[in-house]
């Protein structure tokens, strides 16, 4: 089963990447597409992350006072925003984890 | 100016191709590493993580599947899932089409497979910024082939490696990490704030949800949310200054 839907997945995005590039689409996209589609790292992204930094993985529960990946993502965003760079930003989130549980 | 230079060749606009990727695989070989290890983690088989790389071969989608799996998420919600988060490459694609369209097939499939956020950033900058060439599809095929190899080859390292690292470590936090280098700079209008915090915002509401559906409720929702505040930030500014040249 788990084949299965790897190949759908694996179909399904092949057509996305694909589906411009093979003349089937005459016209291009309607531009309320391409205003909405340009939402979606965005989105997806932050609809990943936030749970990730937030819900403790022992209790389900959300987490923020005495939680070092809020304060761990807190600086990794800071970095990101200055920096703009993906491995200033990685780097420093993972030694602020580290600190921070070194720490508590 | 183009009439001073030859047209590069096909090896020189794939070396070229592959010389602007490189840089970007400092942020990408620590991501396939983490996926290696997390997809073990997450029950898979080293076999499964590996390919998932080849088949899926997206980042983000990737550790998707591999969380929802684990959590024993019904198919077609993995299905789904994968494929919201999926979505974003047909933007790429039709960018990229005006480039590519004139093709045979057999190279439409092979840079459409290879058409990732990373290739796609070097290489549609090579073809904007010109000069024109017959051969410069090969650039994409360079910068898609590097990212290609990169993946696959940190993906391996992560699976033979992973279960000789320590939870104590952490690794898997590298994942969000990764998510917040590209989505805080990302956020440029009032519109992509509003997506983020309306997503941030349905990802915790909804976590009672069955199915770990509040991804594709929170991604969803996050882009109806900043698609509203777009539409209505141009229709109120419709007989102002639209620089995008277009209000409609």
């Amino acid at each position: 089963m788990i084949w299965l839907v790897m190949i759908f997945g694996g179909t399904f995005t092949f057509c996305t990447r694909f589906v411009m590039l093979s003349g089937w689409v005459a016209h291009g996209l309607p531009k309320w597409l391409i205003d909405a589609l340009a939402f979606v790292p965005i989105a997806v992204l932050t609809a990943i992350l936030v749970p990730a930094v937030l819900i403790d993985p022992a209790t389900q529960q959300i987490i923020v006072i005495g939680n070092a990946r809020v304060v761990a993502a807190v600086v990794a965003t800071i970095m990101a925003l200055l920096t703009r760079n993906v491995i200033a930003t990685i780097s420093s989130g993972l030694a602020t984890l580290w600190f921070v549980q070194w720490w508590l | 100016m183009p009439e001073i230079h030859a047209h590069r060749q096909p090896a020189a606009e794939f070396w070229l191709g592959v010389r602007h990727e490189l840089p970007l695989q400092l942020g990408v070989i620590p991501f396939g590493l983490v996926f290696g290890i997390l997809g073990l983690a997450s029950g898979l088989t080293g076999l499964q993580t590996i390919l998932l790389s080849s088949i899926l071969f997206g980042g983000a989608s990737q550790v998707v599947f591999a969380q929802l799996w684990a959590a024993g998420v019904p198919p077609l919600v993995v299905g789904g899932s994968v494929g919201v988060v999926n979505l974003r490459h047909v933007l790429y694609s039709a960018s990229m089409a005006q480039y590519l369209r004139h093709l045979p097939l057999r190279w439409r499939i092979l840079l459409g497979y290879l058409l990732t956020d990373e290739a796609y950033a070097v290489s549609i900058k090579r073809f904007r910024d010109g000069p024109d060439s017959p051969h410069q599809h090969c650039h994409l095929l360079g910068s898609g082939v590097t990212l290609w190899v990169a993946w696959q080859a940190s993906t391996v390292i992560g699976v033979i490696a992973g279960t000789t690292i320590p939870d104590s470590w952490s690794l898997s936090f590298a994942i969000p990490l990764t998510f917040i280098a590209v989505v805080a700079p990302s956020i440029r209008r009032r519109a992509d704030l509003v997506a983020c915090v309306v997503a941030a915002a349905l990802s915790l509401i909804c976590q009672p949800l069955p199915w770990k559906s509040w991804i594709i409720v929170a991604a969803c929702g996050g882009i109806a949310a900043g698609w509203l505040t777009h539409y209505h930030a141009q229709t109120r500014g419709k007989f102002t200054v639209d620089k995008n040249g277009g209000t409609s």
